[in-house]
């Protein structure tokens, strides 16, 4: 079920901590300890080194790639708490902004939907996030929400720009504009969901249910669906998967996953939103899905860097 | 950055890391005395709510103690059976006492589970197994060392004679690695490590200098041979680094501090970081491993004479002053501004009627010079801690799931020991091979035109006999003479009807006529109509349906049945009816005139309906070939829905692919598909079906949306085109994107040949143009009278609802074939309903413009 179709030599010369596949899937751009990012051109199973970006004076810890409608722009942030947003002009990578606004380590980064513009938010040690829109005339706006995760923010996730349950609604009906949302974890052991109101971003929703350090959060891709679903994974080794039937977004309802026997660093939701890749500490990849009771399975596991597959892991240790 | 804050002179005992949520113990510390002169002494439990902006923290639980503490521990011991575990405490005398953690926090003042006072003088070294938390070591004076077990708490063992000459004990410590191996240090700079199945010292490490006071030892968390020594002497602040593999003279000295170092704490989550507080007012973090000063806290003025770091939250460590302050700091930096304003605004609220002395006065007014910040922004450690190195993990991409590389970690014994493994997978998931194999199956065969062979092979296979009857009927449906082979199939023969026909046709039309005349409730009209339709008898059809008062179901079976019939049908109505509604048939009827095909279609459909109410859904299986021979995807897809609600998550898509397949040819089909495909959809909110979401990752959306874009294409409907799009690719491709990706690209690119904005939208049928002029002529003149941009939007919104409204008008000027009569009025009902709204919502947005109205 699980096949490697490649193998990217990154020649990082350190741990490697996120890897990113831009829009079409045929770049991929890693970051790592070494201070640096990398860009590689994967086409036709083939790997090119395409940039090998240095700006970074710390481990950078993540990578994200903007909307293809903005040109190559990518987005990374580092423990030297810089966020540095790259872009690809004539070939060539240069900086188009470098953010220094955090006190501490920026832990995440992430594009809201293009819908939006150009709109990153990103998540730091310092416990706040920062929203940062860039302005049509090139100029880059921060909006900083001090004290949003006390001793830090480890990730951060936008809501889709799709208004959940558009897909129902009658297709004549006035055309109302999406909010604009994102989830954060943090090290307060807490899920919060932001919105923004008149410009300004207030704390929507404080969601409570890990013991230990939230690790990441995924909002999940929506086509529409009356329901918003966001997933999110904690140092206790448990995975929620919390979900909101209310249209306003009033109410989410947690539902666990699965607990495992170590850390989980990150969950990734498939392109349609079904299925939820969830990375322990263990080395393992695995592979969820929902069935059509409502109750998650798990449909591969995979070890890390093999493409083996196997069948549900029953014997998975419960703690 | 600190976070917290209790104003105690008290030594601090952290929850063990298996317990949530995070407590803080405070014992009142022995040998020290505030302001007050108080002498009482207390354990209290404190939780730290991280989540809480304030400094203060909680007390969830106290109990009054007569004793002072000179050293205190939480262990985990009682953890497994529930409770939050057993607390230690090492007083003065020889005092070791053990407290139930669970009743102080339930206030019970009967909290105590021992003592005992075997020691001679304070003590103040104490430590727990980190293997067996039930396994306590102690020392105190006389170089006393016991190990205490928790469960039998009476008599203690030793762990070897008492290493001579005889002197106090400053501290023991367990290896963090081997479970036997036991360190104690005194002042006078002599560690000595014993070991607990000799029972003996098996190495005393001392430094020629003899200059060392040795007030901590910490064991290397990671490497079961190093040890760190700190050395209290002011002459002397060092810490020390031994490996016992070369115990003549220390691996490394960490030279910072200017005054003697009180106290060490190594952290477990990162063996990296090294807290040391000194006499020179400083707490620094160091890297053990490399002797750099990682980080230095802002703390105050004072002495720190205990820190701890906690064991469940890596980035926080606890530090007790002599100034009465009991602080937790992060050591991952942030920012201070807002807090130490609050810190001002909270020292002067509480001194402001302070009078500790109880003179009877208040003290003088505190002239508060502004504290000290020494800089807004507390730098976080110079290298990220262990927990923040977060390793790659999977993360999906388009198509593809990104498999990533790990640290692999090395038998954990090696400083540092990480290899890197600097390789990226990308890996193909596919979860559905079986329905991806199905659908492509379908596809080749309609693009190739292969769809009649490809129904006869799935007759072919089919086991199910219901599903062996649904590829017949979809069979025939691809026949040249679909009529004949459909009624074979059901089991009549043509031939044969023909014969019964004039007996038949006698039949019926007695029964009509008994029943104009009695008005006699026949109870089942609708099987002789239908009986009269099937054998094409329309006469008889219509004589039946006018005994039975359905004027418009009469009209339009009329229709099919030739000029004649409908003429005189026509007269029949008028002559039965003089009521307005009827005109309404009528000028339906002049539109229908060219649906030939309307007889069997209405028929089957009926008969379908029929099938589908009784029984209880029953027969809804019969119902939905019905519908396959009528060719009425819309109710098939409704039935089949209800049928195979909770059954199987593909069901849906067997039947409706093929359907969707076969009857494709029509736009209007497609939409309803599309229409009941968002049906499901809701289902899957509700949990009863998730049929699309369970799709591989070549999700179903895209061949739906392909086939969609295609029936757009060829129907030039360019609102469709792009309504169906924004659904199906609104997860994260756009139309509006300048380039799409590869697979999309492909898709769009007919699209993009022929943009749908160029394409000219056909004239609105005459019969509504109008209605366009009425309405165009209203918007417009309402929008010369608007003055305000809001009253413009909604007019923009109306322009925009009535745009829709005349495509709808465009799209019934080429009605379907498909569409059943029934279907046909409503939609023309609500088209009405939607002109009355329309009028209602521009009365009701614009009450000053009502008079253009």
């Amino acid at each position: 079920m699980v096949s490697v179709v490649n193998t990217v030599d990154t020649s990082h010369e350190d741990m490697i901590h996120d890897a990113q596949m831009d829009y079409y899937g045929t770049r991929l751009a890693t970051c790592s300890s070494d201070r640096s990012v990398k860009i590689f051109d994967i086409k036709n199973g083939s790997q090119i080194l395409a940039a090998d970006l240095r700006g970074h004076e710390g481990p950078v810890w993540q990578v994200a790639w903007a909307h293809p409608m903005f040109g190559n722009v990518l987005a990374s942030c580092s423990y030297d708490r810089k966020v540095i947003i790259w872009k690809e002009e004539g070939g060539t990578w240069d900086r188009l902004y470098e953010y220094d606004g955090h006190d501490s380590s920026v832990n995440s980064v992430s594009w809201a939907s293009h819908e939006f513009g150009l709109l990153l938010a990103c998540g730091s040690s310092d416990g706040s996030i920062s929203v940062l829109s860039c302005l049509g005339d090139g100029t880059w706006e921060p909006h900083k929400i001090s004290n949003a995760h006390t001793i830090g923010c480890n990730a951060v996730s936008w809501a889709p720009a799709v208004i959940p349950g558009t897909l129902m609604d009658a297709p004549s009906g006035p055309k109302s504009t999406p909010v604009k949302r994102f989830v954060s974890g943090g090290c307060d052991n807490l899920i919060k969901i932001w919105r923004e109101e008149d410009g300004q971003w207030a704390e929507e929703k404080k969601m409570e249910a890990h013991s230990d350090w939230v690790r990441d959060v995924a909002w999940a891709p929506s086509i529409g669906l009356p329901s918003g679903t966001i997933a999110s994974c904690s140092q206790d080794g448990r995975v929620f998967i919390w979900t909101c039937d209310d249209p306003a977004g009033g109410s989410w309802t947690p539902k666990l996953l699965h607990k495992f026997g170590d850390v989980v660093w990150h969950v990734s939701w498939s392109i349609t939103g079904n299925i939820l890749a969830v990375s322990g500490g263990d080395n393992k990849v695995s592979l969820w899905k929902e069935s059509t009771d409502g109750q998650w399975k798990c449909v591969s596991d995979v070890n890390k860097g093999q493409g083996i597959s196997s069948g549900p892991d029953e014997t998975r240790p419960e703690q | 950055m600190k976070l917290k804050e209790i104003e105690r002179t008290a030594h601090q005992a952290w929850s063990p890391a298996a317990h949530h949520p995070i407590y803080l113990a405070a014992g009142t510390s022995a040998q020290q005395l505030d302001a007050t002169f108080s002498t009482n002494a207390a354990l209290e439990i404190f939780e730290l709510d991280l989540s809480d902006p304030g400094f203060d923290m909680k007390l969830q639980g106290s109990i009054k103690t007569a004793n002072r503490y000179h050293k205190l521990l939480w262990s985990s011991h009682g953890l497994g059976s529930g409770g939050p575990g057993t607390l230690i405490g090492g007083g003065d005398g020889g005092l070791i006492v053990l407290y139930d953690a669970a009743r102080i926090l339930a206030g019970d003042v009967e909290a105590e589970l021992g003592q005992s006072v075997r020691h001679t003088g304070p003590v103040r070294a104490l430590d727990i197994n980190p293997f067996q938390n039930n396994l306590l070591a102690s020392g105190a004076n006389d170089s006393e060392i016991y190990i205490w077990d928790l469960n039998n708490f009476a008599t203690p063992m030793t762990p070897g004679a008492q290493s001579q000459p005889l002197e106090d004990v400053g501290c023991v410590a367990w290896n963090c690695q081997v479970q036997h191996i036991l360190a104690s240090a005194t002042p006078s700079g002599k560690a000595v490590v014993w070991d607990l199945r000799k029972n003996e010292p098996i190495i005393k490490v001392s430094d020629h200098t003899n200059r060392m006071r040795c007030s901590g030892i910490a064991w290397h968390p990671d490497v079961a041979t190093q040890m760190v020594l700190a050395s209290e002497d002011d002459r002397m602040p060092v810490i020390q680094m031994w490996d016992l593999r070369f115990a003549t003279s220390p691996l490394r000295v960490f030279e910072n501090h200017s005054r003697g170092i009180l106290t060490i704490a190594w952290s477990r989550a990162d063996p990296e970081l090294l807290l040391s507080c000194a006499k020179d007012n400083r707490i620094l973090c160091w890297n053990p491993n490399t002797g750099e000063v990682l980080y230095e806290l802002p703390t105050s003025t004072q002495w720190c004479f205990d820190i701890q770091w906690c064991p469940r939250n890596p980035a926080l460590i606890s530090a007790a002053s002599f100034d009465g302050l009991l602080s937790i700091y992060s050591v991952m930096g942030g920012s201070l501004s807002a807090q130490s304003q609050r810190q001002v605004d909270m020292i002067s609220s509480s001194f402001g009627n302070f009078d500790p002395f109880g003179t009877g006065q208040p003290l003088p007014p505190l002239q508060l010079t502004q504290p000290h910040v020494p800089a807004a922004t507390v730098l976080p450690l110079k290298k990220p801690p262990r927990w923040i190195r977060r390793p790659v993990g999977a993360s999906f991409a388009v198509s593809y799931c990104l498999h990533g590389t790990q640290t692999f970690k090395m038998c954990g014994s090696l400083p540092g020991g990480l290899v890197q493994s600097h390789y990226v997978y990308v890996s193909q998931v596919v979860t559905e091979p079986h329905l991806l194999s199905r659908s492509a199956e379908l596809q080749a065969a309609g693009h190739t035109g292969h769809l009649r062979e490809f129904c006869h092979a799935k007759v072919q296979a089919s086991i199910d006999p219901l599903e062996k009857d649904i590829w017949s009927f979809l069979q025939v449906n691809l026949e040249p003479d679909p009529r004949s082979k459909f009624l074979k199939l059901i089991g009549y023969n043509p031939d044969e009807l023909a014969q019964k026909r004039p007996w038949l046709h006698v039949v019926v039309t007695i029964s009509a006529i008994e029943l104009s005349i009695s008005s006699y409730s026949f109870a089942d009209v609708d099987g002789l109509i239908g009986q009269a339709l099937l054998v094409g008898d329309f006469e008889a059809a219509v004589e039946l349906c006018l005994g039975d008062g359905r004027y418009a179901d009469a009209i339009i079976l009329a229709v099919a049945g030739g000029a004649d019939l409908l003429e005189r049908t026509q007269e029949r109505y008028f002559d039965k009816s003089s009521g307005i509604g009827g005109t309404f048939c009528i000028i339906k009827v002049s539109e229908l005139q060219d649906e030939q095909a309307l007889s069997l279609s209405f028929l089957v459909d009926a008969l379908g309906s029929r099938l589908e109410m009784e029984d209880g859904g029953r027969l809804c299986a019969q119902a939905c070939l019905c519908y396959i021979c009528a060719g009425n995807v819309d109710k098939l897809a409704s039935c089949w829905d209800g049928t195979h609600q909770c059954s199987d998550s593909l069901a849906l898509q067997v039947g409706m692919y093929p359907a969707v397949g076969i009857f494709g040819t029509n736009l209007t089909c497609r939409l309803v598909i599309c229409l009941k495909i968002r049906l499901s959809f809701n289902n899957v909110a509700t949990g009863n079906c998730t049929h699309l979401r369970n799709g591989d990752t070549r999700e179903q959306p895209y061949w739906i949306g392909l086939h969609l874009l295609h029936s757009c294409q060829t129907s030039k409907n360019n609102i469709f085109s792009h309504r169906i799009l924004a659904y199906f690719f609104s997860i994260s491709f756009s139309f509006s994107s300048s380039t799409p990706p590869p697979m999309m690209f492909i898709l769009l690119q007919p699209a993009q040949v022929q943009p749908p904005e160029k394409i000219e939208k056909r004239p609105i049928p005459e019969e509504h143009a109008s209605l366009r002029i009425a309405f165009d002529g209203l918007v417009q003149r309402c929008l010369i009278a608007a003055s305000d941009p809001q009253t413009k939007r909604k007019l923009d919104d109306a322009n925009k609802r009535l745009e829709f409204l005349y495509d709808k008008l465009r799209e019934h000027s080429v009605s379907a074939l498909s569409l059943v009569s029934r279907d046909f009025k409503t939609r023309n009902v609500n088209v009405g309903i939607y002109f009355k709204n329309i009028i209602s919502c521009l009365r009701a947005k614009m009450p000053s413009h009502l008079e253009l109205l």
